[in-house]
């Protein structure tokens, strides 16, 4: 057999494994915890403005209705509609957001988020920016995440009460399946690519100029830019360091020397967005999109408490401490980098 | 009795498949959400990609796009105002995206009205908007208290400057803003929202 079909064929089983090999749950969780909260958010700064934009008697009456995209959608107006509707999304909405963020059902917790937010994403297509993107897609692949190891009120409620390890010692998370993980990091590295390639076809990308034009936006301003930016130095060195860190991403943040650092980094630069910037949630959304590539430091084994477990090559390179590790059962971390796997 | 090296090449041989269905599930869904959101021009495949899974996106709402600010920044700030009349003569006007005159909370919650307003209402591609958000105009307006004869959409805009500079930070620019009343609506007498 020649060369490059073997690679192909170690290529393919290189993913397999890194899609199919069990990981540490708490980053899945950390993520639904934190992307619980901001679905909540939504829908609390969306709610006063439903019926202007969602009502029949609203900006887009039913007949003026023209659906993101042809062809059917799953949606409550398949249900219902007018207010009715609305009071649906706004149930699913903050149903959905509270279950995600505390961990109830979280998989029927992101089904109702996902339902609300497809739903008043099909019935008003022009109120979208790119946060209902991110909220549509990670609720729908949370439905088939197992998401309820840490983070989890039932949990800690069961806990309190002693209804689970009466010995007091807490009780680990066991493996779950990666694949939901791995989507949605791989979601965040395309988000990345490809805006940065729709940049990387505008003159003003490459010339320098396209940051200081938005910084003159008066539309966009969320508080005063200070004089420091609004300078052209500053407008050259913000366009291409953006164009930089959009392409860069998708292929750095898998090496795990690098991962630290770029996520640091990355929000650093979204802060600075968000500064800048009023694009309501889409910033905090995508920054907690990064709490997928974080990976835990293995907590010490119940079994054998006082033993330290050995960590893994990649966490002992690019992991985060999780905060307050106790007693726990095994649970070896494996690398999130389809190379390192 | 076979020797290890004769068996070898056989394994080798195995067709490079997934052995999972979450594997091929986690591959298709990047190749089609890159193509989905991608330039046309730049990645040729697109059109038969995107003929292929696009059904499957819309219906799970996992569509997407990924172009803010591009190819290029828009290089002009936009507002868009509405007037109307009242029967008793008097008349008023109400500037929808005036964002930055906005205090910070108000702006947070009411982003998705520059993106209705500013991005949609005001282009002559959505003119299919105009007549619609006008007879909302009404009804708002006549749940105040107001009798509205007419309706006037006005979008206004300012030009981004040539050279970025303190002077030209939004807060604190003074370029003249350009108007253009782009819908005129005189309320019909039998009207009834």
């Amino acid at each position: 057999m020649s060369r490059g079909p073997g690679m192909i064929v170690r290529a393919v089983a290189a993913f397999d494994r890194w899609v199919m090999d069990p990981v540490d749950p708490r980053p899945l969780c950390w993520f639904r915890c934190w992307f619980g909260v901001l679905c909540l958010v939504n829908v609390l700064l969306l709610w006063p403005d439903m019926p202007m934009w969602l009502g029949d008697d609203g900006v887009l009456p039913p007949a003026a209705h023209r659906p993101p995209l042809p062809g059917p959608s799953l949606t409550v107006y398949n249900a219902c509609s007018g207010m009715a509707a609305i009071w649906l999304i706004r149930s699913l909405g903050v149903t959905g957001g509270l279950g995600l963020a505390l961990g109830i059902l979280p998989r029927c917790a992101a089904a109702c988020t996902w339902l609300a937010v497809t739903s008043y994403s099909w019935r008003n297509p022009q109120i979208l920016h790119s946060g209902d993107s991110l909220f549509r897609i990670a609720a729908f692949f949370l439905i088939f995440a197992r998401t309820d190891a840490v983070l989890s009120l039932p949990r800690w409620l069961a806990r309190r009460l002693g209804r689970q390890d009466p010995a007091g010692t807490i009780e680990a998370p066991t493996q779950v399946p990666a694949w939901p993980q791995r989507i949605l990091q791989l979601q965040l590295c395309i988000l990345y690519l490809v805006t940065g390639i729709w940049k990387g076809c505008g003159k003003a990308w490459w010339d320098g100029s396209a940051v200081g034009i938005v910084l003159q936006m008066g539309e966009f301003e969320r508080f005063p830019i200070p004089d420091l930016l609004a300078t052209p130095v500053m407008s050259r060195l913000l366009t291409w360091v953006t164009l930089l860190f959009e392409l860069g991403f998708p292929f750095l943040v898998w090496l795990p020397r690098a991962r630290l650092p770029l996520l640091a980094f990355g929000l650093a630069f979204h802060a600075g967005l968000e500064w800048i910037l009023n694009v309501q949630l889409f910033q905090w959304t995508i920054t907690a999109f990064y709490l997928l590539f974080l990976e835990p430091v293995p907590r010490r084994s119940s079994s054998a408490e006082g033993e330290r477990q050995r960590p893994t090559a990649a966490a002992g390179t690019g992991s985060v401490a999780a905060a307050g590790s106790a007693a726990a059962k095994a649970a070896p971390v494996r690398a999130s980098s389809p190379t390192a796997a | 009795m076979r020797s290890s090296s004769s068996r070898q090449p056989s394994r080798r041989l195995a067709p490079p498949l997934p052995r999972h269905w979450q594997t091929i599930l986690v591959a298709g869904y990047a190749f089609a959400a890159f193509s989905w959101s991608m330039p046309a021009r730049l990645f040729p495949p697109k059109a038969l990609l995107d003929g292929v899974c696009g059904a499957v996106l819309n219906v799970f709402g996992l569509w997407q796009s990924w172009d803010m600010f591009s190819p290029d920044p828009r290089r002009e700030d936009i507002r868009v105002e509405v007037r109307f009349a009242n029967r008793d003569g008097t008349s008023h006007s109400l500037m929808l995206t005036a964002m930055n005159a906005m205090g910070y909370g108000e702006r947070l919650q009411k982003e998705r009205w520059r993106k209705f307003f500013n991005d949609h209402l005001r282009l002559d591609d959505e003119r299919s908007l105009w007549q619609p958000f006008a007879e909302f105009m009404v009804r708002a307006l006549r749940d105040e208290g107001q009798d509205p004869v007419s309706i006037e959409l006005v979008r206004w805009w300012r030009a981004a400057e040539p050279r970025v500079s303190p002077q030209a930070r939004p807060d604190v620019r003074q370029a003249p803003w350009g108007s253009y009343t782009f819908y005129r609506w005189r309320v019909p007498a039998e009207f009834q929202p």
